[in-house]
């Protein structure tokens, strides 16, 4: 990852044509060939950019980038405040959710905390269209596709839906069921669910994690 | 099968018979169904999800006898629709024809050969009052539980207590008792745990009927009123040993107006969301209800009591608390504690009948 920090104008031509005058900026030229130009403001979204694979041609003041589609991004430099690079290595990709990801992990050890008699096949079992959270086998051998998520809700349904129609296509899953598993579900998904022939248990965080819940039970 | 009957009446049977019809369809599709059978003019209308059954028998002006099963939402809604008046129902090969006033559906049946064989219990009836049995039901149905993930607890207990019937509910957080001296349904040591959803079914099944026919035997239960029968299979599995749970002693008593209480509690509820207790302190001559909502704000109020203990702070869920004093009988209850975590026992002054014990929230 090269950051440089430059007073510079660029220019885009290509699907039309755009200038940024004059200005401080930051120029991110990513491993993977990928140029931004950053304003000291926004979150994410630079103010002009070019994907990968492209072409980046270094003279004396200024860059050009060029894509295979004929796009070019003009960089005119006038002063250069700040050049490093650093190599960031291999990303280990987006991890879910603190809680959700711990969840999934203290649901795997304890599968009986969703239902009676379930074993865990697998945590992350793979389908063409992307891993469903656990696959387990109730008492009676049949497979158990569960979905876990911090709050239950109608997106979460239609999820395990899908991992489902995917499950059962294979023949030694075939007849498999899901279970839905959060912290809270919503209703509405409850009433999704239970349409789709989908279990709902939610379960209590604290007490998977062995804390001591403040809501007491008799027994 | 061809037949006449009044709206109403078609209608009122026809809902009652689906409130057993899966919603889930499931792996048998005939079970969105209602099996529709007529003899002379005798009509009889089944619903069942396999474990839920219930008919109800109609009388109606029967033409040609015969056997059907109809989508069961779509001819309550249809039949519900007609104009009042007279509704003839005919069955022209593998349609229905629904017809009421100028309007006329034809609606496509599913196969009859697919509904389940569906049996009765078959031990002998036993007929208790249903205007008490109902109250009693309606006391300790709420404190079940709604988890599938545990279906004992998702049961009524029926059991022998001296000379009547006791019924007993826990959802683990709350337990709600309830005797019914001199109902007897149960041999000496028989206990049962029927499904509270069945039991909701009979207590709006009951409405104003005087007596109610029960039938049980090792795995069913049915009750019949008037022309409806349901039949429910039983829960199998041992019951929480509840008789350890309910304190014999506890120091702390505070006797309040349940309706004043009631009122308060709704009010203050207003600003206990999600999951936020509401807490109760009691001292002498009085008790101060009060709700925190972190950045949403704070209910406070008091109400005069007669309070006899240490001064306590006990902390409960609003919606547990509030359905024990909605359930508990008579103009005056008692909340008598011994701790802010130990259970809270609820109850009524003027009757021993019925006790709802809760378990408090551990508050900061």
């Amino acid at each position: 990852m090269r950051l440089v920090i430059a007073r510079c104008s660029v220019d885009y031509a290509g699907r039309l044509t755009a200038h940024l005058p004059l200005a401080t900026r930051l120029l991110m030229v990513k491993a993977d060939g990928c140029v931004a130009i950053h304003a000291d403001g926004g979150a994410y979204k630079p103010l002009n950019w070019m994907n990968a694979p492209n072409r980046l041609i270094e003279s004396d003041g200024v860059w050009t980038v060029t894509s295979p589609k004929g796009e070019t991004l003009t960089i005119t430099i006038e002063e250069v405040l700040h050049d490093t690079a650093h190599d960031l290595g291999v990303d280990p990709g987006l991890q879910k959710d603190g809680v959700e990801a711990h969840l999934q992990e203290l649901l795997a050890a304890n599968c009986e905390a969703i239902a009676q008699g379930l074993v865990l096949v697998r945590r992350e079992f793979p389908t063409d269209i992307g891993p469903v959270d656990l696959l387990c086998r109730d008492a009676d051998g049949t497979a158990v596709a569960i979905e876990v998520k911090r709050r239950g809700e109608i997106d979460g349904v239609e999820q395990l839906t899908r991992y489902l129609e995917r499950l059962d296509r294979d023949p030694t899953l075939r007849g498999v069921r899901g279970i839905f598993v959060a912290q809270s579900i919503k209703p509405q998904a409850k009433v999704l669910a239970a349409s789709r022939d989908i279990d709902c248990v939610e379960v209590d965080y604290d007490e998977l994690r062995g804390i001591e819940s403040n809501v007491l039970r008799l027994f | 099968m061809k037949f006449r009957c009044e709206r109403d009446v078609l209608v009122d049977g026809l809902s009652t018979a689906t409130r057993a019809v899966s919603s889930r369809g499931g792996a048998l599709p005939v079970l969105s169904g209602l099996r529709v059978h007529l003899e002379g003019d005798q009509l009889r209308l089944t619903g069942s999800d396999l474990d839920l059954t219930i008919t109800v028998d109609l009388t109606v002006a029967g033409d040609t006898d015969g056997e059907v099963v109809i989508p069961a939402k779509l001819a309550v809604d249809i039949v519900k629709a007609l104009e009042p008046g007279a509704v003839l129902f005919e069955t022209e090969g593998d349609e229905a024809k629904i017809s009421g006033g100028r309007s006329e559906f034809s609606v496509n049946l599913i196969p009859a050969e697919e509904f389940p064989q569906l049996t009765a219990p078959s031990a002998e009836s036993a007929t208790i009052d249903a205007a008490e049995f109902a109250d009693g039901l309606r006391q300790v149905v709420s404190a079940a539980s709604n988890d599938d993930s545990r279906p004992i607890l998702t049961g009524v207990l029926l059991a022998p207590e001296g000379t009547g019937l006791r019924l007993v509910s826990t959802d683990s957080y709350r337990l709600a008792v309830r005797d019914l001296p001199g109902a007897t349904l149960l041999r000496e040591g028989q206990t049962v745990l029927v499904p509270s959803r069945a039991l909701n079914e009979v207590v709006r099944a009951l409405g104003t009927a005087e007596k109610l026919s029960v039938v049980l035997d090792e795995r069913e239960a049915s009750f019949r009123v008037d022309g409806v029968r349901l039949t429910t299979r039983l829960i199998d599995g041992a019951f929480p040993n509840y008789r350890g749970l309910i304190p014999q002693s506890q120091p702390n008593r505070l006797v309040i107006g349940r309706g004043p209480l009631i009122d308060a509690v709704r009010r203050v509820k207003l600003m206990a969301r999600e999951a936020t207790p509401v807490r109760l302190t009691m001292r002498e001559g009085s008790v101060e209800l009060v709700a925190i909502t972190q950045d949403i704000g704070q209910a406070h109020e008091e109400l005069d009591a007669h309070y006899s203990g240490a001064e306590l702070t006990v902390a409960f869920n609003p919606e547990f608390l509030l359905t024990g004093l909605e359930v508990t009988p008579g103009d005056e209850v008692s909340l008598e504690t011994v701790d802010s975590l130990k259970p809270a026992l609820l109850r009524s002054t003027e009757s021993a009948d019925f006790l709802y014990l809760l378990m408090p929230v551990r508050v900061s």
